[in-house]
């Protein structure tokens, strides 16, 4: 018996392989019951003890040996069918996608956002009210009685209907409304933003019929002057992030503020870019004022006891200044275009 | 209001140059809006063409010799037609920057030939719009004088702001008053002799009808054999520099007193009107032709001054121009009078005249400069066209008391938070004309000057005393919020809707969803288009587009996407959050949706295809946004008018209508040729509890690393069955054991009945305490079959 002869053979055998079941085919040709290497061992018993024994051992070697050579073959022959396998599912990788560009909130959105937050931080809550109002809480609760003047400061859009008083209702033309709303329903002191929808008829490059306006209110036993220009001052320092903004305020006139106040902030044009809060322009940017004790008693509240500020900021206009934006038709085109390119994605809103 | 440096120097004595008067001013609440001042126009002077030709290489242009009165001669190249030898015109030369071209000149070639300077036109000194030609001067300036001299431009213009309140302002005096309390120089006394020897009775009387008309009193004066003509040239310069065009003597000095003292009157040709005047209400017959050329129907709301016969001016507001003054004028009757401002401002609004007269009546005059207006009308009358005067002629009463009020000096420091101390406070007060007594360690008695009727209470004079002080004086004081504001504010449902509302918008922008806003209005079409729309109209609105209150957004949204298919966008889903009025009093914040995808060409890749699932699909994303799953309402078919009538779905809870969406309806679309398969969406989140939509994680899911099963159902339910209803009735089950339920396939044929369909779902069932045996699973299924199929009537395929 030559039992290196077989282990020669079974090697070629092994070697030549071209899949891993001609490979089990060998496996079984020499290490099954009826393959060679067993067949080796079955010889044995016509041997001396002496021979069986050093004979033994060697089959039993060349058993391990060739178990360990059909082990590493199996596991290249297992390789090389997957990477054939793979080789058929190469795809176009470079296919380009349909292109579609993120969507975007309106750029007021997050100027809404970010109005709400810096007044709730300074202790400010936010009060609603609805957009169509009575004659009531749109002028006369905010002493601008029938046939003042200031009436035709803002002229106003009347609907069909009546109110309590067999007065037009109005759309309203600032958000004071809800101060009126909530100094009549809340007792001081009272600390509120109102932000929301205005309407006023006019209709040009620089007006819409319809903007957004963000009013404030504070009303306790002390809430002054001094206490209404650092207020103002920090919000506009935190919405434009500007440290130090240089800040203008003029005497002006409003029926439901005395005295009055209008605020500027100073801007400069560098490089055909606006920068706000430097410079020796200015740029108005809110109405204020000290609530007219007419208002606080017309809502009910002693006069005597409390008072407070108020102030109205125009949230189109700020946004176009913070973000350069130029025509203030274009925030209500509908476009998405312009959306895409002026407004915010989930990454920074 | 208008007025120049020159003019307010009449009334004012100042140091002071027009850039700090400009920001005096703005400091008192008189906001400088415009201030134009040639001054820097110096360096441009007077020069000659002393001889011009042609240019050789261009038939339009000459090369002209100009003398500017220095050393040498300069060559210009001029395209102007009017250029000739002699002509005396303004000259730059290079190195100066021309304002109306925004250029600065440079020496250089034109066409070949050199040119050192420029001869300037009205345009290229923003005079005017006028570039048909360079500026001819007639005047005898020599060369080299400077232009402003030589042009007059040596009065700087200010356009100031005038705020409602200060009616007082809409004379150059007052403005210098105010200027002159606040430091800024000396108020003048006025520069006018009263005319004493008043020799006659005037032909012409004064009545006052007692038909609560708005006159109050008036007075007037008869000037007898005056020669009207062309005012002289101080008068025409002031007021066209102003922008008033000069007309003849007495219109002009009527129109200067009006600007000048903030009181306007008015001259009648004497022989044009009856002898009895009256101030009385018109009747519904009256029509009056004013000056500015329009014919006016009058009604018993106006009040008019008229003769026997006729109306001759609507009071306080405009004119007659039958009655008006011409060159050929030789008795005048001169009227100043006063009305109640309110009236005034109404029967303005009617019949929308804005005159100059009109805006300072009914913002409230002096009362005490009746007179003042009377005697220096009388003055300027008579010096520019001589004549007789009468004495006075007037009706009604001239009744004024000053305001008195009680102002306590701490008031002030209460409202501004600054300390003033009560000599500042007096004589703030008194600069400005307000007379203080009674004064104690407390308070004192002010009484207001007859020009400021807008100061009637304590709030009025501390306004007074800041805006004089100076607004920038008061301390900048920055509150600290308290924790109970901070608590308010955290706990104010308003704030937590606007986080639910800034949830919403992050989970539609996830989901491909751009934000517009459209306005609140629905145009005619809208209106006329979405039929049986009870929309609210609007009043007055400025246009066809902004005609009514929009009571949907798909309108305003369905026509936002056609533009935006136009410009060549091929998958549009918008959305917007925003109002909606069903009646004036019911107002809805709502989300709304619009979805209009198009095939796209990419066949390679496609996109699943959009139908009513994907919309479900992305409806029960946003309502999850708020912490609500679709499956826990009730849903039935939308009846509504917008959508598709099989094909959409309304979600209630209670009867609280929570979402609608669907396939917008096909004849709403037959509008919008390129929107065809547009879906839409609303989610009325208003009506869903706050608390739930911002609580922080709804969802309970118990872990369990037991062995879980599955098993498919397949049901032969009524067509119409509501499966949100039997997933509902699933889940009820074994809530301990039943973890998800999943509808997977519709089978519908003739074999299972017409008005039936075989639906098939899978139970994944896993226990958080065992592995469940064959028992625990046969009892579980058995107990599923029951429930569905007495519940539903429903049948258990084989």
């Amino acid at each position: 018996m030559d039992i290196q002869q077989v282990l020669k053979e079974a090697k070629k055998a092994i070697e030549s392989c071209e899949s891993q079941q001609q490979l089990q085919d060998v496996k079984v040709a020499y290490l099954g019951k009826k393959g060679k290497v067993t067949g080796l061992l079955k010889l044995l018993k016509d041997f001396t003890l002496e021979e069986k024994k050093s004979k033994g051992a060697e089959i039993n070697s060349i058993k391990v040996e060739l178990e360990e050579l059909i082990e590493k073959e199996q596991a290249i022959l297992k390789t090389k069918d997957i990477n054939s396998k793979l080789s058929n599912e190469f795809i176009d990788i470079s296919f380009p996608p349909s292109s579609q560009s993120e969507a975007k909130v309106h750029p007021i959105s997050k100027t809404f956002d970010e109005v709400i937050s810096i007044f709730a931080s300074m202790g400010y809550s936010v009060a609603e009210g609805p957009d169509i109002e009575s004659d009531f809480y749109n002028f006369t609760a905010l002493n601008i009685p029938e046939d003042h003047p200031a009436r035709e400061m803002q002229d106003t859009f009347y609907i069909e209907d009546k109110d309590d008083n067999d007065l037009p209702m109005v759309l309203r033309t600032h958000t004071s409304p809800v101060q009126i709303r909530t100094m009549i329903n809340q007792k001081p002191p009272i600390k509120i933003i109102a932000p929301g929808r205005t309407y006023r008829c006019d209709s040009d490059a620089t007006h819409s019929p319809m903007f957004h306006q963000v009013e404030g209110l504070f009303i306790n036993e002390s809430a002054n002057m001094s206490d209404l220009k650092g207020t103002l001052i920090e919000f506009c320092e935190k919405f434009f992030e500007v440290q130090n903004l240089k800040v203008r305020f003029r005497p002006s006139y409003f029926p439901f503020t005395e005295p009055s106040a209008e605020m500027d902030i100073a801007y400069s044009i560098i490089n055909n870019e606006l920068r706000i809060g430097e410079g020796d322009k200015w740029l108005e940017i809110l109405g204020c004022g000290m609530v007219n004790p007419v208002v606080l008693e017309n809502c009910k509240i002693d006069s005597s006891n409390f008072q407070g500020f108020a102030f109205g900021v125009g949230l189109d206009r700020i946004t176009m200044l913070k973000h350069g934006l130029k025509d203030i038709r274009a925030f209500f085109s509908g476009s998405i275009n312009w959306t895409s390119k002026n407004g915010f994605g989930l990454g920074n809103y | 209001m208008k007025f120049t440096y020159q003019w307010l120097l009449q009334h004012l004595e100042t140091e002071k140059s027009p850039e700090q008067i400009g920001d005096a001013l703005t400091n008192l609440g008189l906001e400088l809006e415009n201030f134009t001042d040639y001054s820097s126009y110096s360096k441009f002077v007077v020069a000659t063409i002393v001889d011009f030709k042609k240019h050789p290489n261009a038939d339009r242009l000459n090369i002209c010799q100009v003398d500017n009165g220095g050393e040498k001669q300069f060559q210009v190249i001029c395209g102007a037609p009017n250029v000739k030898k002699g002509l005396k015109g303004i000259f730059a030369t290079d190195g100066m920057y021309i304002p109306g071209t925004d250029i600065t000149l440079k020496k250089g070639k034109i066409r070949g030939e050199i040119s050192e300077g420029m001869m300037l036109s009205e345009r290229e000194l923003e005079l005017s719009d006028d570039h048909d030609g360079i500026i001819e001067i007639t005047n005898d300036f020599s060369n080299g004088t400077d232009a402003v001299t030589a042009l007059g431009l040596n009065d700087p213009i200010f356009e100031i702001g005038i705020t409602p309140n200060r009616g007082d302002c809409l004379g150059v005096r007052g403005i210098a008053r105010d200027l002159a309390a606040k430091n800024i120089g000396k108020l003048k006394a006025l520069d006018f002799n009263k005319i004493n020897d008043l020799q006659f009775e005037s032909p012409i009387n004064w009545s006052i009808a007692k038909d609560n008309n708005n006159c109050d009193y008036v007075v007037s004066r008869y000037f007898k054999n005056v020669s009207n003509s062309k005012s002289p040239e101080w008068l025409q310069k002031r007021l066209l520099s102003i922008g008033l065009r000069p007309i003849n003597a007495l219109v002009d000095i009527t129109n200067y007193i009006t600007v000048d003292l903030g009181r306007p009157l008015h001259v009648f040709d004497a022989d044009k009107v009856g002898s009895s005047l009256s101030m009385k209400l018109a009747s519904a017959k009256d029509k009056i032709l004013a000056l500015d050329n329009k014919e006016y129907q009058l009604d018993a709301t106006t009040t008019i001054i008229a003769d026997e016969k006729n109306p001759l001016a609507i009071a306080g507001v405009i004119g007659g121009l039958e009655s008006g003054c011409t060159e050929t004028t030789k008795n005048v009757f001169l009227e100043v009078a006063l009305f109640e401002p309110s009236k005034v401002a109404k029967v303005g609004r009617k019949l929308g005249i804005n005159s100059d007269a009109r805006y300072r009546f009914e913002r409230g005059l002096d009362k005490a400069m009746v007179e003042e207006g009377l005697e220096y009308a009388s003055f300027l009358i008579n010096q520019l066209c001589g004549g007789e005067v009468s004495k006075n002629i007037s009706a009604g009463k001239l009744i004024f008391e000053n305001i008195k009020i009680l102002y306590e000096f701490n008031f002030f420091q209460k409202i501004i938070g600054i300390e003033l101390s009560q000599e500042d406070q007096i004589n703030i007060l008194n600069k400005l004309s307000f007379k203080v007594e009674d004064v104690n360690d407390d308070n004192c008695l002010v009484t207001v000057p007859s020009w400021r009727n807008d100061i009637q209470k304590p709030i009025d004079l501390i306004e007074e005393i800041i805006r004089v002080f100076g607004y920038d004086n008061i301390k900048v004081s920055k509150p600290k919020a308290t924790s109970e504001e901070l608590n308010n504010v955290k706990s104010s449902l308003n704030n937590k809707k606007n986080q639910i509302i800034k949830k919403l918008k992050r989970s539609l922008i996830a989901n491909n969803y751009n934000e517009i806003i459209t306005f609140s209005f629905h145009s005619s079409d809208a209106h006329k288009f979405l039929q049986g729309d009870k929309s609210l109209m609007l009043t007055n609105g400025i246009s066809e587009e902004h005609a009514f209150m929009r009571n949907s957004m798909l309108y305003n949204h369905l026509e936002a996407l056609e533009v935006n298919r136009k410009k060549g966008n091929k998958n549009l889903n918008i959305f917007e959050i925003g109002p909606i009025y069903n009646t004036s009093t019911s107002q809805e914040n709502i989300l709304f949706g619009l979805s209009s995808r198009l095939d796209l060409l990419n066949k390679k890749t496609p996109l699943p295809k959009y139908d009513f699932y994907s919309l479900t699909r992305e409806v029960a994303i946003f309502l999850n946004t708020l912490n609500f799953d679709i499956k826990q309402f009730n849903i039935n078919r939308a009846q509504n008018s917008h959508y598709h009538p099989g094909q959409s779905a309304e979600l209630h809870m209670g009867k609280k209508l929570i979402a609608r969406y669907g396939k917008v309806h096909p004849i709403i679309l037959e509008n919008f040729p390129k929107l065809s398969n547009s879906y839409s969406f609303e989610i009325y989140f208003e009506n869903l509890p706050i608390d739930s939509m911002i609580r922080k994680n709804n969802i309970k899911i118990q872990e369990s690393d037991f062995q879980y099963s599955e098993k498919d159902f397949s049901f032969i339910f009524a067509k119409e069955q509501n499966l949100y209803e039997v997933y509902r009735v699933l889940t009820g089950i074994d809530k301990k054991l039943i973890r998800q339920v999943e509808f997977f396939d519709e089978y519908l044929s003739p074999e299972i009945g017409e008005e039936n369909k075989s639906i098939t779902f899978k139970i994944t069932i896993q226990s958080s305490e065992k592995t469940l045996d064959e028992k625990d699973l046969e009892q579980l299924h058995q107990n599923i079959i029951d429930k569905i199929s007495n519940k539903f009537q429903a049948k258990l395929r084989s």
